[in-house]
């Protein structure tokens, strides 16, 4: 545009007044016409621009402010990134309890219930236990907990009587402190740790519906004490050791003599008919246990185990009752298993003098989905099979004798659910002891 | 005969009170290791097991291990009864079990404390 009105100028300039003169009207008044048209195109170019200006300056206007609102937005963006990683940092992945009040006190119920089908050689078959065994749980706080097991079953009344007697035991009571990460202190009706089949094998726990000979003839499953326990890491591959030292009533005579005929290994809880509060006899018993678990990888573990008690049980105090306990447990993957306890006691007696006895078992299992068939009902089953060996001094009825008795059982877990068993095992019995006899068990059992 | 039989019996407690020596003192058993592995950024992995630094002789890299709270879990609460599944209880039911599990089964507090969280982080609630 400025050039055109240079052009322009210069043609004006480079013409000679002369030839000015020689100009018509007519010309003169077109050119003034074409100066005229220019000059209006040169404002409505000029008024044009201003306006581009005017657009161009609002559009960087509310560039600046998009640039603005993007930085803002980046800095939430980033705060908030930082927010999140310290919060990870700070509980990783934890959840939120459902209210206050379920962090400091909880109750839960546990447990399990079994039903049973016995066809015992030379016998009748029947429906022979319906048993229920809940175990209450109350924790106080993140170091107390209060914890109960029942065991209630029937059996028929006395012969020649009708009915059914209802039978309600308490299998273990105790409140249990944890003082530090290596000690808990335990008091009340403990589970005796002589082993570990009392403590982690009874009931639905155990991979056989009954328990090894030598456990139920030779030791105590329980008894009234106090005990301190705990878990004693080694490294970060979880191999530790674990202790329990405890003081207990002990085993007592059933009739206050040293007759060996009256080791009553149950009994002596403290609390007499006569409501009379004392040990039945002078001292308490003193017993332990220290295990060592090694894992080589998950699934793959061995934990070895020795444990021992020693205390009087006569009234007078005169004899001693000990046992010894070497427990072994071995998994070779998820879905072997081995297991088993070497059981020896010996105490003295009025009567017969030192009496020892002994017995052992040893357990396997394995899970058939270990074959990888994949086959449903073939994944669900596992084998079990048991060694079990008993020399004791009584029978069944209490008769001084010496017993030999081995069994070997052999059956089937069917999981139907992770918690629903179904059971079945034969046991064939070879014995001294005329009133052991083989026998068919099956069993339902549910864990909750 | 008699006496046979008891001293037969203190050979086998003692010979058992030795092998749980000789567990103690860690002889003749290898704990946990996880498998060397060909991958030396440590950064990369998503789990915990961390690799020690190749010693100068350029001997096997030693491994060490840091189980974590799944693991835990599958390693013990197997070994007494069927895996349970986290999902069956709450976190706060969780916390209970795992309470009474750590002392029925003596499992060391900081191991339980690892199994209550993987079970808590995967828990019905």
């Amino acid at each position: 545009m400025f050039g055109l009105m240079a052009a322009i100028c210069a043609v004006g300039i480079s013409l000679p007044p002369r030839a000015t003169a020689q100009v018509s009207l007519v010309d003169f008044n077109a050119l003034k016409e074409t100066v005229q048209k220019l000059s209006e195109q040169v404002q409505s170019l000029q008024q044009t621009n201003v306006i581009q200006q005017q657009t161009h300056e609002k559009d960087m206007e509310q560039l600046q402010r998009l640039q603005e609102k993007l930085a803002e937005t980046q800095q939430i963006a980033t705060n908030a990134e930082q927010k999140s990683i310290a919060a990870a940092q700070a509980q990783p992945l934890s959840r939120e309890p459902i209210d206050e009040a379920t962090v400091n006190h909880n109750f839960q119920i546990l447990g399990d219930a079994e039903f049973q089908y016995v066809k015992a050689a030379g016998q009748h078959g029947a429906f022979s236990l319906a048993d229920f065994a809940p175990i209450f749980l109350y924790r106080g706080g993140d170091n107390i907990l209060f914890e109960a097991g029942f065991d209630t079953t029937i059996q028929n009344n006395a012969p020649a009587s009708g009915g059914y007697t209802t039978t309600f035991n308490l299998s273990f009571a105790q409140l249990d402190y944890v003082m530090n990460d290596y000690m808990t202190l335990c008091a009340g009706e403990l589970l005796i740790p002589l082993g570990t089949y009392a403590e982690r094998g009874a009931g639905w726990l155990n991979k056989i519906p009954d328990d090894p000979l030598a456990v139920d003839a030779l030791l105590p499953g329980s008894g009234v004490g106090a005990e301190l326990r705990g878990g004693i890491p080694v490294g970060d591959a979880g191999k530790f050791f674990n202790y329990s030292v405890y003081l207990a009533n002990g085993p007592s005579s059933a009739d206050g003599t040293g007759n060996a005929e009256a080791l009553d290994l149950g009994g002596n809880v403290g609390v007499r008919s006569d409501d009379t509060v004392a040990n039945l006899h002078g001292n308490p018993s003193l017993g332990g246990r220290l295990g060592v678990f090694m894992p080589f990888k998950p699934h793959y573990d061995l934990e070895l185990g020795i444990s021992s008690q020693s205390g009087e049980w006569d009234n007078a105090g005169n004899h001693l009752w000990t046992a010894g306990v070497f427990d072994a447990a071995l998994h070779l993957g998820p879905s072997f298993e081995a297991k088993g306890e070497f059981i020896v006691t010996r105490f003295g007696s009025d009567d017969l003098g030192q009496i020892s006895q002994q017995g052992w078992w040893v357990q396997a299992g394995y899970k058939l989905a270990g074959l990888n068939l994949e086959i449903p009902v073939i994944n669900n089953l596992e084998l079990v099979g048991r060694y079990d060996s008993l020399h004791n001094a009584y029978d069944s009825a209490n008769n001084a004798f010496d017993f030999n008795t081995q069994r070997y059982t052999a059956g089937f877990i069917y999981y139907i659910t992770n918690t629903l068993l179904f059971e079945g095992d034969y046991e064939f019995l070879h014995s001294t002891d005329p009133s052991q006899v083989g026998q068919l068990i099956l069993q339902l059992s549910y864990g909750f | 005969m008699h006496s046979i039989f008891m001293k037969r019996q203190n050979l086998i407690l003692w010979g058992a009170a030795a092998l749980v020596v000789a567990c103690l003192s860690g002889s003749g058993l290898t704990p946990v290791q996880a498998q060397p592995t060909s991958n030396t950024d440590s950064s990369s992995s998503t789990n915990s097991v961390a690799v020690a630094a190749k010693a100068p002789d350029a001997k096997p890299a030693a491994v060490k291990t840091q189980l974590t709270g799944a693991e835990l879990y599958s390693m013990h609460c197997n070994r007494c009864h069927p895996e349970r599944y986290p999902t069956e209880r709450t976190a706060a039911q969780w916390k209970t079990i795992m309470l009474h599990m750590q002392i029925r089964a003596n499992i060391p507090v900081e191991q339980s404390k690892l199994i209550l969280q993987y079970l808590q982080d995967n828990s019905g609630r």
